[in-house]
């Protein structure tokens, strides 16, 4: 890296043209994979943003169907309504392309909020495990393991269990996201953990750290000042492919019964519905959620694979 | 070594005992038994004398108590599906998983690494860069799809394969096998696909950027510096030198093949322990998950400890460290 | 290529030929049981009923006919039955079938541990009369007794006794619970539990086989999906049932058939009539407004049965107008309409009923249980919302679902029936009498709805004897179901079978599918 500027006027600018200069934005400039992928990802989270302003349709609002809308091909108007639809619509008669858009955010909601929590845990419990050793460290160890015995899928279909049964019956509905959320989050976190706890082992006996632990700084300072910025980039890795690994698990629970509901479809839920027009003739159904979610946790793959090699020091 | 050992098997224990704690405390919440055990015509009292027989009106910690009671002898119950002992299903059933998982681990370890080797070598061509892009739809979409996908192109259109089950199958003592009959290998191919292609994808990326760094590595270019060979580079030094974490993490996927092969049994049919804990879910058949998820456990752990135990034996910093801890 | 019903068996009835013919099938779930008695539920006694026999049996028009009695006939004036057995019938491992098996299987099937126990209430004693004659005294007059028997399988005494397995046994298991031994058509030669079942035609069958089968396979497949694509590539001979939606394509398709009929179960909408307030939503905890007939009626009317029918029901299925559907003995010819869709008179009740601004409230359904069960209540939820009506839809598996129920956890609920007697009086005794523990009344009555006049009738329906006052009285009570709309029954529940084409099989209304009426060409 270079020195820095220090004069003041320049520096928005300067910061702006530095980042373009530097070796990492060098890297994402020279690979077409990833500007292609980040196009991609960018297309696609604006898409579910602005989901109410594009979506011609509010496949939410049960109000708006028609059921004789229903199995719909795209492009082609319908037998009896005489309305016609961009995608097609699915059996319920609602606009696939809509409930694509809204089935989108739902994913990426619960994706992206699963990944903060589970980063959030893991750093945590993983500097603090790798900071104070003993029986803290051993502890919270211990506990990875217990949830790596879990498979995560396994781990996910508990909580949901366990939280529909603890649950209100009221709120149950409301809460099937949340607990998606967190069921996915819990059996993720060990990874953060590990790895965080490995990095940050390896820093631990640094001089840097030494010399903080010398001038009396706290314990805490020092892990999330000192050490936490040094072991962030196999955080950042990590996080991007498991937006991805987020966004098909819920899908794969989808499947086995513990996903989004029904009325409020995530792009796993719509995908599920859709396996069972496979054999029907309806393939729309399937194929433009299938291709959506091929499209996002493909894009935000092809990205993480490129942060891992342009954060990687050893591959420069 | 010996303190370290006894240490480390004592605190699998207490994760096996806290995974049960955890396992029996949800069955409650995944469904009630009665209903699929009693027909259309039964009455409240059918109800609350066969809740009693079962022992479901008891506190969950004596349930707990005396699942663990049985389970120290062996003994897991018996399934309120099926009548039987719960051990006896399971033995009958850990074949057909442990084939296929067998299956699609060998799969994904073969093809991986050599796919691995290529892309690394090769890390700026053409086709290196198109495996590595292709390879990621496998992890792009959910296996239950890719599963579905296959069996329509395969079995449905191209009529190629069959779509469920195991084919024939032979027994060799208490052992069924697909391994021996044509059908059986047949019916392999597909659920050993689905299975393996997300183990494959991972394996391939490991070794490729494990090489990477060792390619960077100052003995390979030492090595190179001397002159040898690029094969002899590749094979004898990197790809030596990658096999260390590519087999710890293997070993610890294996852990992670066992449970996506929920999945793939349940899209396939396949007769293995997988789709019996998804038929157990179904019929809330607590004692067949109970010792599913009790002998995972132990699967699991036991590979933990293993690990540990290779770490240990062959890093000697870490014997200063498990020393301090 | 599309059949129908009745007439595929019989047609092929004379294709009866030597050559080995392999036939195998798969259903979604696994008779858990190879016990009769065990358990009562359609895919144990369907499957068991190619192994077992009863009394009497159920022709292919659900018609009873004859099958170990030869005949029977009242005793005096009601007091009860007298069946005179068949001579010279064997079980599949050569023990003599006579009075005493039937008398030990009474005694079996109705005792505390038998879940088949319900169909014996009626009975005081059974008189062992002679070794080939035996007498079933009723409490009191019982007109439906044989046709309720029907699926009560008689089992061999001696097996029984020598194998422990006297009581029948679902929590443990027993030898009954793999083995099976009865006087059949078929007998199990190999039987893996959840994967595999063999069979084998019994060569000391009493009767004439109409198959020609040689060897038997039933596999379970869960997965809808799989199981169409084990039809298509030809893995399997027949799957039930078949996903709706890919009727048309199979139809389509010149290697497979599908067999369409109506099954005996009605899917309706079920009300809590007794809870003061609504459980779900914002309007959680304001007076319950289904228990006002108005609002139930409206609901009926914004139900448009006909679009579900045509579009997730693809055109398969047919609508209901009571608990019943027509095929049944003492459906209500009088009660044959169903309240017209109609969103402007349903708007009108509701703001009779002062619910101008409709109300939210929850509805419970299962995602498992019946064909496109889900997918039904999402529909509703959306022809309510036409009425102003908003309903938060909790989808669930049925493993969970019925618990629900029982607690009293819904506002408005789904819920099939199918009359296990056939006859219009069972939905009355399990769904619409008042909940009564003692008298096994009003079981599945989950709403508590009460009615003084129908608990009256009911004991007078069940023993009259004489057919036009029992219909009478079953009109009657046909009528309060309806002006009461204490239910709103929707449709029919198809029967929708794939065969490959070179199969001859009958399709019978209680989806029970069995062996003996198969051809292999």
């Amino acid at each position: 890296m270079t020195d820095t500027s220090d004069t003041p006027q320049s520096r928005p600018k300067s910061r702006l043209g530095k980042f373009w200069d530097s070796d990492f934005a060098w890297s994402f400039r020279h690979s077409p994979v990833a500007v292609i992928a980040f196009l991609f990802v960018v297309i696609l989270v604006l898409a579910a943003i602005f989901a109410p302003l594009i979506a011609p349709h509010n496949p939410f609002d049960p109000a708006t169907l028609n059921l004789m809308n229903g199995f719909t091909p795209p492009g082609t108007p319908n037998a009896f309504t005489q309305e016609t639809f961009l995608l097609g619509t699915d059996d319920q008669g609602r606009d696939v392309f809509s409930t694509i858009l809204y089935g989108m955010r739902i994913s990426l909601f619960v994706g992206a909020a699963a990944v903060m929590l589970a980063m959030i845990i893991g750093v945590i419990l993983g500097l603090v495990a790798a900071y104070f050793g003993g029986w803290i460290e051993t502890l919270i160890m211990r506990i990875a393991d217990v949830q790596l015995t879990f498979p995560a899928i396994l781990v996910a279909m508990l909580i949901f269990g366990i939280a529909k049964g603890v649950t209100p019956p009221e709120y149950r509905n409301e809460m099937a996201i949340y607990v998606l959320i967190i069921a996915i989050a819990l059996s993720d976190w060990v990874q953060f953990a590990r790895v965080v706890r490995g990095a940050a082992l390896v820093e631990k006996n640094k001089e840097y750290v030494q010399a903080a632990r010398l001038i009396g700084r706290g314990s805490f300072p020092i892990m999330f000042r000192h050490i936490l910025p040094n072991v962030l980039s196999p955080v950042l890795v990590i996080a991007t492919i498991s937006l991805a690994l987020a966004i098909i698990a819920e899908a794969t629970l989808s499947f086995l019964g513990v996903g989004a509901p029904p009325t409020q479809p995530s792009l796993g839920t719509l995908i599920r519905i859709g396996q069972g027009f496979l054999f029907s003739g309806e393939w729309w159904i399937l194929f433009f959620p299938a291709c959506t979610l091929l499209a996002l946790a493909l894009s935000v793959n092809l990205l993480g694979d490129w942060l891992r090699d342009a954060l990687n020091p050893k591959l420069r | 070594m010996f303190a370290f050992i006894v240490r480390r098997m004592f605190q699998s224990v207490i994760v096996l005992l806290v995974v049960g704690l955890v396992a029996f405390s949800m069955f409650r919440f995944v469904g009630d038994p009665i209903d699929n055990m009693l027909g259309q015509e039964r009455t409240q009292a059918d109800i609350d004398r066969l809740r009693t027989e079962l022992g479901l009106d008891q506190p969950f910690p004596v349930q707990y108590f005396k699942f663990l009671q049985g389970a120290v002898q062996g003994n897991f119950g018996v399934s309120y599906r099926q009548g039987r002992p719960v051990s006896t299903i399971i033995a009958e059933r850990a074949p057909a998983t442990l084939e296929l998982a067998f299956v699609s681990g060998f799969l994904a370890i073969t093809l991986g690494i050599a796919l691995g080797v290529f892309t690394a070598i090769r890390r700026q061509g053409v086709a290196a860069n198109i495996i590595m892009t292709v390879s990621l739809i496998g992890v792009s979409l959910p296996t239950f799809l890719i599963g579905i996908l296959l069996i329509y192109i395969f079995s449905v259109e191209l009529d190629l394969l069959p779509s469920f089950g195991r084919g024939e199958t032979v027994m060799i003592g208490n052992w069924s096998t697909g391994f021996l009959t044509a059908s059986g290998l047949k019916a392999l191919i597909l659920p050993a696909i689905t299975l393996g292609l997300y183990q494959m994808t991972l394996i391939m990326r490991l070794v490729r950027s494990e090489m990477l760094e060792v390619m960077r590595a100052d003995y390979v270019r030492f090595a190179r510096a001397r002159g040898l060979s690029d094969r002899v580079i590749n094979f004898r030094h990197a790809l030596k030198n990658t096999l260390v974490p590519v087999i710890t993490i293997t070993g610890l996927q294996l852990g992670s093949i066992i449970a996506f092969a929920i999945i793939t049994e349940t899209v396939f049919q396949w007769p293995g322990v997988g789709l019996l804990f998804i038929n157990a879910i179904q019929f809330v058949d607590i004692p067949v998950m109970a010792a599913y998820l009790m002998l995972i456990s132990v699967m699991f752990v036991t590979i933990n400890l293993i690990v540990d135990l290779l770490y240990y034996a062959i890093d000697p910093r870490l014997r200063v460290d498990a020393r301090a801890t | 290529m599309i059949l129908r019903n009745s007439a595929i068996g019989l047609a092929l009835l004379a294709a009866t030929s030597v050559q080995a013919a392999d036939f195998k099938w798969a259903s979604t779930t696994d008779p858990q049981t190879m016990d009769p008695h065990a358990v009562n539920s359609a895919p144990v006694l369907g499957f068991l009923n190619n192994v077992y026999e009863g009394l009497v049996r159920r022709d292919k028009d659900m018609r009873v006919e004859p099958a170990l009695a030869t005949s029977w006939e009242p005793i005096g004036d009601g007091e009860g039955w007298r069946f005179h057995l068949r001579q010279g019938v064997t079980f599949h491992d050569g023990g003599d079938f006579d009075a005493q098996d039937v008398l030990f299987s009474y005694q079996r099937a109705s005792g505390e541990a038998a879940d088949t126990r319900s169909w014996f209430a009626p009975i005081r004693e059974v008189n062992v009369v002679d070794d080939y004659t035996i007498d079933f005294m009723t409490i009191a007059p019982n007109p439906l007794f044989p046709s309720s028997i029907a699926n009560w399988m008689i089992m061999d005494q001696a097996w029984t006794e020598a194998n422990d397995a006297v009581v029948p046994d679902k929590e443990t298991g027993n030898f009954a619970t793999i083995n099976a031994n009865g006087t059949g058509a078929f007998k199990v030669t190999a039987r893996e539990p959840g994967l595999k079942t063999e069979l084998e035609p019994f060569d000391g069958w009493w009767d004439e086989a109409e198959h020609n089968i040689t060897r038997a396979e039933f596999n379970p497949i869960q997965n809808p999906a799989t199981a169409v694509a084990a039809l298509l590539s030809g893995d399997v001979d027949m799957i039930n049932p078949v996903p709706i939606q890919d009727v048309a394509r199979l139809t389509g398709n010149a290697d497979v058939d599908v067999i369409q009929g109506i099954e005996a179960r009605v899917i309706m909408l079920g009300f809590d009539h007794q809870a003061e307030v609504l459980k779900y939503t914002d309007d959680a905890g304001k007076p319950n407004p289904f228990r006002d007939p108005r609002v139930r009626r409206a609901v009926a009317q914004a139900v448009n049965v006909d679009a579900i029918l045509a579009t997730i029901m693809r055109g398969n299925a047919e609508a209901a107008s009571q608990l019943v559907s027509p095929a049944m003995s003492g459906y209500s010819e009088a009660n044959a309409e169903r309240p017209a869709y109609d969103v402007q008179a349903a708007k009108a009740l509701l703001a009779e009923a002062g619910y101008d601004d409709g109300f939210s409230f929850g509805l419970k359904c299962p995602n498992d249980r019946y064909l496109n069960d889900e997918a039904v209540c999402q529909a509703v939820v959306s022809m309510l919302a036409q009425i102003g009506v908003t309903a938060e839809l909790d989808a669930m598996p049925v493993r969970n679902y019925w618990p629900e129920l029982r607690e009293g956890n819904y506002d408005m609920y789904l819920l099939g029936w199918s009359p296990g007697t056939f006859d219009a009086e069972h939905p009355v005794r399990f769904l619409v009498a008042t909940p009564n523990e003692e008298k096994k009344l009003g079981s599945w009555n989950f709403g508590g709805f009460s009615n003084p006049r129908v608990d009256e009738l009911l004991p007078a329906i069940q023993s009259e004897l004489d057919a036009v006052k029992r219909q009478a009285m079953l009109d009657e009570v046909a009528q309060i179901i309806q002006d009461e709309q204490v239910y709103v029954p929707m449709y029919v529940q198809p029967l929708v079978w794939g065969t490959r084409s070179n199969i001859g099989l009958t399709q019978r209304p209680d989806n029970f599918f069995l062996l003996r009426w198969v051809t292999v060409n």
